[in-house]
């Protein structure tokens, strides 16, 4: 791809690495000088399409693509109008379509496709439900208020905290450079042997030490959960709805052998069975295997399907 | 467990008229065939057929018993129950059973966890130069898959060997009456031999063939083993159901007794048939089978030629 220029000066940002491209209505470049040039009187025809512009009317372009600059300015607009939420729908299907009705106006104005009959459009819509926007537009801004108003008082705890961390700061520095003084007068005027001083100065800056830490680390208790509740509120806990199923009940299984009963595994030995079977050897019990299970499987086999079908 | 296996809801039938039934389906639907395809060979009746049958089972079970390194029994039950199950829907003029019988084995070796490799297997076939087992080998391998195909890809046998040892442990168990049952055990064994050369695998479940080939070889020691069913299996109440028992040991015993030997003669006189009829319809089935060899050659063929038309052009342009 060539570099994004100028199509007036056919200045290039490769060249001029401080060049500021600007966009109007019509979604076509030029460079900040030329604008400037062309627009001396606030106003003129664009050089690519010949469209009617405004000076004030450019903005720095954001987007690669001017087309794309272009697209966000007439959204911006349709959305001014088109301000309807989606509680004011009474099914998410009607949201839906609505949405998509925007989408499509916003696509036809950014591609010139039949521009015309899209502005009729809007303007009608306009005019049909200009109590409703005007409504919306209060709460949107209500809303905004809010919103700047809750951004403005988390600023201001911000900065309450931070200013007194520093103060605290500031407090413990002072009172470790009053107790420097301390020692320095005491060794100055004490008649005491400097050793001793030196000592006592040292338990009591440890001490002094110890407090700090101390009140460090009590931190004041929150009162707010993460989620903005307050703490020790009363939040109502309804009882979440029980739904009553009826409770899977086990029935063993019950396979049908179609001869007689095969005794159970662990009976083979104290029914006798076992002292007719080859004793497993030792290196054959290494595996699991006894020879339980081989007599268990014959006997199995031997009585499985033994009797005709019956009928 | 058989209860639930694919041999008692597929392989198990109700009379031996539903498998006649289905073996002359087969014959007939190769004659159709045959017919279809205009050749004039003079094809196999369905009890010639049944001769040759017997034959090649009887040469499989032979097969197997000279088997080295020894197979054992539940790999041989295992093979002519698939030998068995292969000519219900087939018929033996269409696959040549000489090669099947040697798939069956060699396919009841696998499934049966009889470990032998191809070579070891082929080995045994004494009467073959190495190079002729090496294309015996080639073949069983051509023919395993249609093998399973035709088996319903139902691969697990239960033969009546293990119920027979159950049956015995049981009875040495609860029916101490009886004095020594391991006596019992030979003529049980040939009973289940004599079984894997019938139908009764095809009818019967197998633990109704091992007892009836414990019963049959304590009646023939004189012994009487009435109260083991009534008293051991609880039947006593079950009067139905024993004269049931009672009914199928007897068809199973009329099935082995009806058993022949299929006469030297008769063999020969229609396995000259039987090579007649393959060797007119190998041409055809041959070209089918060996398909892949062919596709090779229909890749080969086009490069080779268009490597000619190269050499040519290049010549061409040179001579300018």
């Amino acid at each position: 791809m060539d570099d994004q220029g100028c199509p007036r000066c056919k200045t290039t940002k490769y060249r001029n690495p401080s060049l500021k491209l600007m966009v109007n209505v019509c979604g076509h470049t030029l460079c900040e000088n030329c604008v400037d040039m062309l627009f001396v009187r606030g106003s003129g025809n664009c050089v690519q399409c010949d469209t009617p512009l405004r000076k004030v009317n450019f903005r720095v372009q954001l987007f690669e693509d001017p087309a794309i600059d272009k697209e966000v300015e007439i959204r911006k607009k349709v959305l001014k109008i088109y301000n309807k939420r989606d509680f004011d729908f009474p099914s998410l299907r009607e949201y839906n379509d609505y949405l998509e009705e925007v989408e499509d106006i916003v696509y036809n104005l950014t591609n010139n496709i039949d521009a015309e009959n899209t502005k009729l459009r809007m303007e009608q819509y306009q005019k049909e439900n200009s109590d409703l926007i005007k409504k919306n537009k209060v709460k949107l801004t209500r809303e905004q208020e809010e919103l700047e108003e809750l951004l403005l008082l988390e600023q201001q705890g911000n900065e309450q905290r931070r200013l007194e961390a520093l103060q605290e700061e500031q407090r413990q520095l002072q009172t470790k450079r009053k107790n420097k003084q301390a020692l320095l007068d005491e060794l100055e005027q004490s008649k005491l042997p400097a050793t001793f001083v030196l000592a006592q100065h040292k338990v009591r800056a440890s001490q002094l030490e110890t407090q700090i830490e101390q009140q460090k680390q009590v931190v004041k208790p929150t009162t707010l959960f993460s989620t903005g509740i307050q703490m020790r509120q009363s939040v109502s806990l309804q009882p979440v709805p029980r739904i009553e199923e009826v409770l899977y009940h086990y029935k063993p299984l019950h396979v049908e052998i179609y001869g007689p009963t095969v005794p159970q595994l662990e009976q083979l030995g104290r029914l006798g069975y076992l002292n007719h079977v080859r004793a497993a050897l030792a290196q054959d019990t290494a595996g699991g295997y006894n020879s339980a299970l081989a007599c268990y499987r014959a006997i199995q086999e031997a009585f499985s399907g033994l009797f005709p079908p019956k009928g | 467990m058989f209860h639930n296996s694919s041999q008692r809801s597929h392989w198990i039938f109700d009379s031996e008229d539903e498998l006649e039934q289905k073996r002359c389906d087969a014959n007939r639907k190769f004659r159709e065939e045959a017919r279809g395809s205009g050749k004039s060979v003079v094809l196999l009746e369905r009890h010639q057929e049944d001769v040759l049958f017997r034959h090649y089972e009887r040469r499989l079970l032979d097969f197997c018993n000279n088997f080295t390194p020894p197979m054992p029994k539940s790999v041989l039950g295992t093979a002519m129950m698939y030998f068995r199950r292969f000519y219900l829907n087939n018929s033996i003029m269409e696959h040549h059973p000489r090669i099947i019988m040697l798939s069956c084995a060699y396919l009841s070796c696998k499934v049966d966890e009889f470990n032998v490799s191809s070579s070891q297997f082929v080995g045994n076939l004494l009467q073959e130069t190495p190079a002729g087992q090496e294309r015996v080998l080639e073949q069983i391998l051509e023919y395993e898959l249609l093998l399973i195909q035709q088996l319903n890809f139902h691969l697990v046998v239960h033969n009546p060997y293990r119920p027979m040892e159950g049956l015995l442990i049981d009875i040495k168990t609860r029916f101490p009456t009886l004095e020594n049952p391991e006596s019992l055990r030979k003529s049980a064994d040939d009973f289940l031999t004599q079984a894997a050369m019938t139908d009764t695998g095809l009818l019967f479940s197998p633990s109704q063939i091992a007892l009836t080939a414990i019963l049959n070889s304590a009646s023939r020691a004189g012994l009487s083993m009435e109260s083991y069913l009534t008293e051991c299996l609880g039947l006593k109440e079950d009067k139905e159901t024993l004269s049931k028992m009672y009914d199928s040991m007897r068809k199973i015993k009329t099935l082995l007794k009806k058993y022949e030997l299929p006469k030297a003669e008769e063999v020969n006189e229609y396995k000259l048939r039987l090579e007649r009829i393959h060797a007119e319809f190998a041409s055809a089935s041959n070209k089918r089978k060996r398909g892949y060899e062919d596709d090779d050659h229909v890749v080969k063929e086009p490069r080779l030629v268009e490597e000619v038309r190269l050499g040519f052009d290049y010549s061409h342009v040179s001579h300018f």
